[in-house]
């Protein structure tokens, strides 16, 4: 298991886990977390890296969207390689 | 209008009045809802539909764009309203507060949810949370032919069977199946009761619950159940969403407790979480049911751009291509276009007022004020129309083709150090065509504190309307290095704007950086009408806001530099007096004489008057006196020449951008030609020094009124209007300051 954050450009992962605290209300960083969920980041999704220059913020596909995370929240999406 | 709800259950008694009262309301009117996932095709399917007949305006307190349109299809007044484009209808982004409030409170008569054919899984989890309303729902399958090309097949028939609703496969930009849509819409209307959506089922688990609540809520809470959907409201209660909640206030909640607690238990999540989760199951197992996708895929078209336009070493120099691109072409296609207003307003407009108001017998200062003040003024807006809507069509042309998001997330990395993220781009590269465009454009971004640190920082950027301040004073005393000097403003204000970013980050807007999350839509050649329509509604804004403001200014300069009555000299004048007061704050600067105070003066209405003004005091009028005056058909004839003549150029500096031609020789000399008795006078009143630690001051002393009053509207306070003022007088001061003593220093004054 390890961050999405630290997958390479063209690996594949599954997400297994996110971190953070538990409930969506309240706390803005956590709000964020659930936005990313309703995005397509979620628990058992595949993603693909697209892009990850090791800084600032980095790309990733899931399904058929292409979304761009900070990494701030990349480094708290856990994902096990495939 | 009005709108008929209840259709199945008759009508009210109230609505039985009116009926007869007015006879007209035979036809009746529906509000139907569009939802959708952002980049679903949404807009476009909305544009497609209404056309012309669209209407722009806010969501009630907040600055998220209302579409909505009238029109009349087959006997039955549709109100379409645009909800904002959203992933979900929790409650985590003022868009998704938005829309849920609307379909809550409003109860449209239909919801039509655009969903996107080629992304299926992630639209249908939007589906789901839309049929838990209750409300009879249209599904828009739109994007069907791209999804078609890439060899999905989508059994619609099994999705309509499974959903409850109708699904119709659109293509927008085609303008394919709307006509079904709308069909199915009115459709509805005939007999709601026979639409109502499936409940889906969410396991046996999350069903025994919410019928618990469900029950509870009619025995306890009866007035609730009439205001909300039954369903919906039960859920809420389970998730304890924080909004619903303080609406609805209720006191005991222990039945929601009890009727949760084993689900909370099996699961060892919270409420929320385990909602989603079965929701998402749902959306996940009717795509599997519905959606084949081919074996293979090959690598996408925008896969293979994003690896070009993304790359690491090539990513910013693209960017920065594209932008230079987009301002050469802006300027060189508009550029003819805005002389020949300017001609227009100086020349014929302002004869013609002078000849009317001289039939009329109007007193001399009412000519006066009709051709210097409201004509002059009135000019210089419309002087900035074409520059405004060029680049609008061009930035809508970014957008829409999807590169824009990509220049956000290439730039993502240099904005971190200012506090902001790649967002803020949008805005501050707008900020270089005109400020206020910029300002509305903070839009773009979700959170409060990157909106007014952008917005801070947006006026740092050199506007166009800096521009003619800047030609006239290079032109005047740097002839040999333009280019050069014209850059070195355009950077300075870049390299201020971030300095002030790491300090406001440090100050006024300590605490973490937002998050960056945003979704990269395919590239899509955007439609010619879309365009269009984007263009004129962005361009709008600035015709009728800053034309308004900027008509009432002129009339106040005019006044100010016209009073007290029979004034001889402008030093004498009101705006003259102001600038006496302010000059010697000015001194140290190296500008302290009472004309170049009140030309700052009169620039705080916006920048480019700085020249007007300066023209009025500086230039006797007298030289223009003696020329013929031509007659109407002459001059009637000269605009159409000339604005043939416009089209030739536009159209030829549009070839030559491609060919690579510059064409900025060709217009200085113009320029030179045209201002020179203004660029003389100054020449005698400024050294180089003085002129440069002038112009450096008009790039920075503060955002104009038009800005200003953009920020208000934009924020509902004055407050961060006040803080760029603020800061941007101390800025301005201080690095004129620096320049004008240290190149003393140096010798060079």
């Amino acid at each position: 298991m390890s961050p999405l954050g630290l997958l390479s450009r063209g690996e594949q992962a599954e997400i297994v886990e996110i971190r953070g605290p538990k409930s969506c209300v309240h706390e803005s960083s956590r709000h964020q977390l659930c936005h990313a969920e309703d995005m397509g980041l979620r628990v058992g999704k595949m993603v693909e890296m697209l892009n990850n220059e090791g800084r600032g913020s980095l790309l990733v596909k899931v399904d058929e969207s292409r979304i761009a995370i900070g990494r701030g929240m990349a480094m708290k999406i856990m994902v096990k390689r495939q | 209008m009005r709108t008929q709800k209840n259709a199945d259950c008759g009508l009210r008694i109230a609505d039985l009045k009116s009926e007869i009262a007015n006879p007209k309301s035979e036809i009746k009117t529906i509000t139907v809802a569009v939802a959708g996932n952002p980049n679903s095709g949404k807009s476009t399917l909305i544009n497609a539909i209404a056309g012309t007949r669209l209407y722009v305006g806010n969501w009630p307190g907040v600055t998220v764009e209302k579409k909505s349109a009238l029109f009349e299809y087959e006997g039955t007044n549709i109100k379409l309203v645009d909800l904002p484009g959203t992933y979900s209808l929790s409650p985590y982004t003022q868009e998704e507060i938005i829309a849920r409030d609307y379909l809550v409170h409003e109860k449209p008569d239909v919801i039509v949810n655009v969903v996107d054919a080629t992304n299926l899984e992630r639209n249908l989890y939007l589906t789901v949370q839309l049929l838990e309303l209750g409300i009879p729902v249209v599904i828009a399958l739109n994007i069907y032919d791209e999804a078609e090309k890439k060899g999905y097949k989508i059994d619609t028939k099994a999705m309509e069977k499974i959903l409850g609703v109708e699904v119709i496969p659109t293509v927008a930009t085609k303008k394919m199946g709307l006509d079904n849509l709308l069909k199915a819409i009115t459709n509805i209307t005939n007999s709601v009761s026979m639409h109502r959506p499936k409940k889906l089922n969410y396991g046996s688990d999350i069903e025994s619950s919410v019928s618990i609540v469900e029950k509870q809520i009619q025995n306890s809470y009866s007035q609730l159940s009439e205001k909300y959907p039954l369903r919906w409201l039960a859920f809420k209660l389970m998730e304890r969403d924080s909004h619903v909640m303080e609406e609805i206030n209720i006191e005991n909640q222990s039945f929601i407790e009890e009727a949760t607690r084993h689900l909370k238990k099996a699961h060892g999540e919270d409420m929320e979480s385990i909602m989603a989760d079965a929701r998402y199951a749902v959306a996940a197992g009717l795509t599997r049911e519905v959606l084949k996708k081919p074996e293979f895929k090959k690598m996408e078209l925008t896969e293979k751009i994003d690896k070009i336009v993304l790359n690491r070493f090539l990513g910013i120099p693209i960017f920065l291509a594209a932008m230079w691109l987009v301002f050469k072409l802006t300027f060189d296609v508009s550029a003819p276009f805005g002389d020949w207003i300017d001609a227009m307003t100086a020349g014929p407009f302002r004869r013609w007022a002078e000849v009317i108001l001289g039939f009329a017998h109007a007193p001399a200062w009412t000519a006066s004020l009709a051709t210097d003040g409201i004509i002059a003024g009135v000019g210089f807006v419309l002087v900035f129309v074409p520059v405004i809507f060029a680049m609008m069509f061009f930035i809508t042309f970014l957008e829409g083709s999807g590169y824009m998001a990509r220049a956000a997330f290439v730039m993502d990395r240099a904005m971190h150090s200012m506090g902001l993220h790649g967002k803020s781009f949008i805005p501050m590269l707008l900020g270089f065509g005109c400020n206020v465009p910029a300002v509305y454009a903070t839009r773009v971004l979700e959170n409060p504190r990157d909106k007014a640190l952008t917005s801070l920082l947006i006026p740092l950027m050199s506007c166009g309307a800096r521009l003619p301040v800047y030609v006239v004073f290079i032109g005047a005393f740097f002839t040999a290095y333009v280019g050069t000097v014209l850059w070195s403003l355009y950077v300075m204000g870049i390299a201020l704007a971030v300095l002030m970013g790491i300090i406001f980050k440090r100050t006024l807007f300590k605490g973490e950086s937002p998050m960056f999350i945003m979704e990269l839509p395919p590239y899509r050649m955007p439609s010619f009408r879309s365009l269009m329509i984007h263009t004129w509604e962005k361009g709008k804004h600035f015709l009728i806001k800053a034309g308004t403001y900027i008509l009432a200014v002129s009339i106040l300069v005019w006044f100010l530099l016209n009073l007290p009555w029979g004034v001889e000299h402008k030093k004498d004048s009101y705006l003259g007096k102001m600038g006496q007061v302010i000059a010697p704050v000015l001194a140290p600067l190296g500008f302290g004489n009472w004309e170049a105070a009140s030309s700052l003066v009169s620039g705080l209405i916006a920048k480019e008057i700085v020249v007007g003004t300066m023209g009025e005091i500086y230039v006797q009028k007298a030289a223009d006196e003696n020329k013929e005056t031509p007659t109407l058909t002459e001059d009637l004839k000269e605009m159409g020449t000339s604005f043939a003549g416009a089209v030739k150029d536009s159209a030829a500096n549009l070839i030559s951008t491609f060919g690579m031609a510059s064409l900025s020789s060709k217009e200085s000399t113009e320029e030179t030609k045209e201002r020179t008795p203004l660029r003389d006078v100054i020449k005698g009143q400024f050294t180089p020094l003085t002129a440069y630690a002038f112009i450096t001051f008009v790039l920075l002393y503060m955002p104009c009124i038009v800005v200003a009053i953009a920020m208000r509207q934009e924020f509902g306070t004055w407050k961060w209007f006040g803080i760029a003022f603020a800061y941007q007088m101390v800025l301005a001061w201080v690095v004129a300051f620096v320049i004008y003593q240290g190149g003393r220093l140096l010798g060079l004054g």
